[in-house]
């Protein structure tokens, strides 16, 4: 019979630079969905809003849109953390 | 296609469109260059803006001060119909509900225009088919012959309980006073019975609601107690507002203005209130008291729509001040077609 401990202590250097790397692209995962998430969220309310005064009044397109992607920056961030984890 | 029922997103959509609206309503200095102007200059002036399809279309049929009435009340009722149909959710209940006061505004057109002896075709320029009762349903009663007959049309409407029961009396007695009062005492409980169903927004209307009696029960306690009839005040007095009722009929006997002003401003803990309460020591006409009551609730209702941006709010407050804007606009135009001078004309404005 093996034994259970000797089984599961057993890492290899080989082991532990892959575990990492996994670490790691799973955390520039998390920045990337999470800061999606994020900007969506924000996202929702000023295009709710952009579309709402661009129906009203088409002069406002350029302004509206400007105003709709300011929160792009939160995913750029999010974009920018998982290359620096990753490369 | 899809729809977006849940969420805020509706909400915000809405309220952003009716502040782009609102903003494009006319402004002070724009209704003082217009009392400079004559007549057909006012028609080719709203021409250009918001009321250029009603214009166009009703042209060839009016002229003069008429065309610009008609044109207003049916602009009017489309921009109400308009709004109505854009609201979400809860919003379009509590709009539908606030809109039926113009039902009511409607039925009491047609019950004096019909009694006075005028042709149903006269009486269908002024009506403004904005709230429940649509343009058919009016369309009908107004070519009943009696009274009895218009009010068996409203079988089955929101109106017909107190009609049945106020119409005749009223009839007999030749005064629409007391039965356009019922019917506005029965349209307030109504907005109170809506906003206190538990309905998500409920709060943000009744404040409206409550804000709106209170100014309505002041401007009449000020109009009653300058036509001296103090002994019917209670009669008149809205149930619902933040100020009692027994309240206010116990300063109608009050002797002076100040006595009034400061008993109301101790029972009243509501700062916005008190503001209000304080415009009514300006030894004005009552006119310009109603005047200064129905600004101040407007000015009121824009700080209620930024504290609840996303509610109905922003909604009624598009919808009153349009409303105030048709008022003024009509105001000038009978005023100039009265040949009135400006400055009496502006009396009447609300800005």
């Amino acid at each position: 019979m093996v034994d259970p401990v000797s089984a599961s202590t057993v890492l290899t250097p080989e082991m532990i630079t892959a575990s990492q790397a996994g670490l790691k692209a799973v955390g520039a995962g998390l920045a990337v969905g999470l800061t999606g998430v994020g900007t969506g969220l924000a996202e929702m309310c000023i295009g709710t809003a952009a579309v709402g005064a661009t129906a009203e009044n088409r002069d406002m397109f350029g302004l509206a849109l400007i105003f709709t992607v300011i929160p792009e920056t939160i995913v750029i961030f999010g974009l920018v953390v998982a290359l620096l984890l990753l490369f | 296609m899809a729809e977006v029922t849940s969420g805020p997103a509706p909400y915000i959509y809405v309220s952003t469109r009716l502040r782009v609206r609102r903003a494009k309503l006319l402004r002070a200095e724009e209704y003082n260059r217009m009392l400079n102007m004559s007549l057909p200059e006012i028609t080719r002036y709203i021409e250009e803006l918001e009321y250029k399809t009603e214009i166009d279309e009703l042209a060839p049929s009016f002229s003069g001060v008429d065309l610009v009435e008609v044109a207003l009340s049916w602009n009017l009722a489309k921009e109400y119909q308009n709004v109505l149909a854009l609201t979400p959710g809860s919003m379009a209940g509590f709009t539908a509900e606030y809109l039926r006061r113009w039902d009511i505004a409607n039925v009491l057109t047609i019950l004096r225009g019909r009694l006075q002896g005028f042709k149903p075709g006269k009486i269908k320029e002024v009506l403004i088919p904005a709230g429940a009762l649509d343009r058919t349903v009016l369309d009908r009663i107004v070519t009943e012959e009696s009274p009895e007959r218009i009010a068996e049309g409203l079988r089955g409407t929101h109106l017909y309980q107190v009609v049945e029961r106020e119409l005749g009396p009223a009839v007999e007695s030749g005064s629409f006073a007391r039965f356009e009062n019922e019917l506005y005492k029965q349209y307030f409980a109504d907005l109170i019975r809506a906003a206190r169903a538990g309905i998500k927004g409920g709060s943000e209307f009744l404040q409206y609601i409550q804000l709106e009696i209170d100014i309505t029960n002041m401007q009449n306690l000020w109009r009653l107690r300058a036509g001296g009839a103090i002994e019917e005040v209670r009669d008149y007095l809205i149930p619902g507002g933040r100020i009692p009722v027994d309240e206010l009929n116990r300063l109608a006997t009050a002797e002076t203005v100040d006595e009034i002003v400061d008993s109301l401003k101790k029972r009243t803990n509501i700062s916005a209130l008190q503001d209000a309460i304080e415009e009514l020591r300006c030894g004005c006409s009552v006119r310009q008291i109603e005047n200064r009551l129905t600004r101040f609730k407007l000015e009121q209702m824009d700080r209620m729509s930024r504290r609840y941006p996303f509610s109905i709010s922003p909604v009624l407050v598009y919808l009153e001040r349009k409303r105030y804007e048709v008022y003024n606009l009509r105001a000038i135009a009978r005023g100039k077609a009265a040949n009135l001078a400006p400055e009496r004309i502006q009396e009447y404005l609300v800005i």
